[in-house]
């Protein structure tokens, strides 16, 4: 509990959270908008394929979605401590937000395995095996959570 | 600078108000002699401009919710004329963005498959009857809110009826500022379809910039209709907010403008949807797109930041909220 107290008076998450500049608190939730813009879209484009969908496309043709998921990432984590640690004591207990990053987790968990899928050298096959279509569907499902927990947390934990 | 806040929402929607109805009168007139002559060109032709019409008709419906935000305490000024007027807007305004809809359905078939989807173009032509119908008679309630001389004994005991909890727009207002879920529920939606289109759209600008240069544009624009349902989502959930609490957008500058990004971002989509070079049905592979097409291709995922970027700073932006 002392961390999450320490990390809340800290001056830059106080910045965060008083400051009236539009650089403060406008900013650093804009860009974590669209950090799960470019994060959660290019998954999401990824999963679809995996799917079956634009099944033309060579799946090797879509590593630079790792890319894409790379930078949002860096992003929102950036972004995310900061938003984090100015309702530090607050967020820090609450559930729905654990749930968020739980999914969070979740998701970027389904990342690696599918990763891998993408890079393997037989990966120009058009037909995508069962476990990793699973794969997919839990990547859509654990971003879609993550988006809804993100968004509800300003209604639940105000 | 002047803020984008000062221009005047009353002769803006005075001069967009036409073209919803006079622009549906031109798409029909293109599709008919389209049908009859079996002109394909000249078919998807009246598709665009139908398209075109669907995205323009977003601000006309807005600066009218705005218009009656800033008149509706003028005296001289029936607010039951407005009220009138603006759910009749709301009708045709519906089926006119449904008709847009399919009407890029059918562009987009009509590109994948290089012949006419059968079955759309009269559906489309269907809807644009229907639309022009509605916002026939919206524009007629519209022209009486300052034309007593032009009113009718029906359509005056129409606007003289006192009870505001007939309108549908009214009535859409309270269910999205009473119920507790409501709006939390529309604005998860929102931010889902977010992911959605953007993804999508980042992914067939970026073949269009030069990754996955190996692969067909055409094999990229099956993803496009993904990008669609994306949008189409936030496009229903974004009225319901607008409807909702009007007076915390007809103010607001980082909402003024979204709008206006939200249609370089439509211009951008239309071009997108019927790029001549994305449907040749061979030998695209590799193939280096244009200097315009580039250029086009960064001005629309910007074009997209931007709208999402007037979104995210509505409550900080403006104190509209």
């Amino acid at each position: 509990m002392g961390m999450l107290a320490w990390l809340e008076s800290n001056p830059l998450a106080i910045w965060v959270h008083e400051s009236p500049s539009v650089w403060a608190q406008p900013t650093v939730l804009t860009l974590h908008t669209m950090g799960m813009a470019v994060l959660v879209g290019a998954s999401w484009v990824l999963d679809l394929r995996l799917l079956g969908i634009s099944r033309n496309v060579p799946l090797s043709s879509f590593r630079w979605v790792f890319r894409a998921v790379t930078v949002g990432l860096i992003v929102n984590l950036a972004t995310g401590v900061l938003l984090f640690a100015q309702r530090a004591t607050t967020w820090g207990t609450s559930i729905p937000f654990l749930i968020k990053m739980c999914l969070v987790i979740a998701g970027a968990a389904t990342l690696v395995p599918i990763r891998s899928h993408v890079f393997r050298s037989d990966a120009e096959q058009r037909e995508v095996g069962g476990s990793t279509r699973l794969l997919a569907i839990a990547s859509i499902l654990a971003w879609s959570g993550a988006v809804t927990a993100g968004r509800l947390l300003a209604y639940l934990v105000p | 600078m002047p803020s984008i806040t000062a221009v005047n929402v009353t002769h803006l929607h005075l001069l967009l108000n036409h073209v919803p109805t006079v622009g549906s009168v031109v798409a029909l007139g293109l599709l008919l002699l389209a049908l009859v002559r079996r002109d394909e060109p000249l078919k998807r032709v009246g598709l665009e401009v139908l398209f075109v019409i669907a995205v323009v008709t977003l601000p006309a419906y807005m600066t009218g919710v705005a218009a009656h935000q800033k008149l509706r305490d003028q005296a001289e000024i029936s607010d039951n004329a407005m009220r009138v007027h603006q759910d009749a807007a709301l009708a045709g305004f519906t089926v006119t963005e449904f008709a847009g809809f399919v009407a890029w359905i059918a562009l987009w078939q009509s590109r994948r498959r290089g012949r006419e989807a059968r079955g759309l173009v009269p559906a489309v032509t269907l809807l644009t009857v229907v639309a022009l119908v509605l916002m026939a008679r919206a524009a007629n309630l519209g022209g009486e809110i300052r034309h007593p001389e032009i009113r009718s004994d029906l359509s005056a005991a129409a606007a003289s009826a006192d009870d505001p909890e007939r309108f549908l727009t009214t009535a859409i207002a309270g269910y999205m500022v009473n119920s507790r879920w409501a709006w939390p529920a529309a604005e998860t939606v929102h931010f889902l379809g977010l992911c959605l289109s953007f993804g999508v759209l980042l992914t067939v600008n970026l073949r269009i910039l030069g990754v996955m240069r190996q692969v067909a544009f055409a094999d990229v624009h099956r993803l496009l209709p993904w990008g669609m349902l994306g949008f189409g989502a936030n496009l229903i959930t974004g009225m319901l907010f607008f409807i909702g609490q009007p007076s915390q957008y007809v103010d607001s500058a980082p909402f003024y403008w979204k709008v206006v990004f939200l249609m370089i971002a439509g211009a951008n989509f239309l071009y997108l949807t019927v790029f001549r070079k994305a449907w040749a049905a061979d030998g695209d592979v590799g193939f280096d797109s244009s200097l315009a097409d580039k250029a086009m291709a960064v001005s629309s995922i910007l074009a997209w930041l931007a709208v999402l970027y007037g979104g995210r700073m509505l409550p900080f932006i403006g104190h509209a909220f």
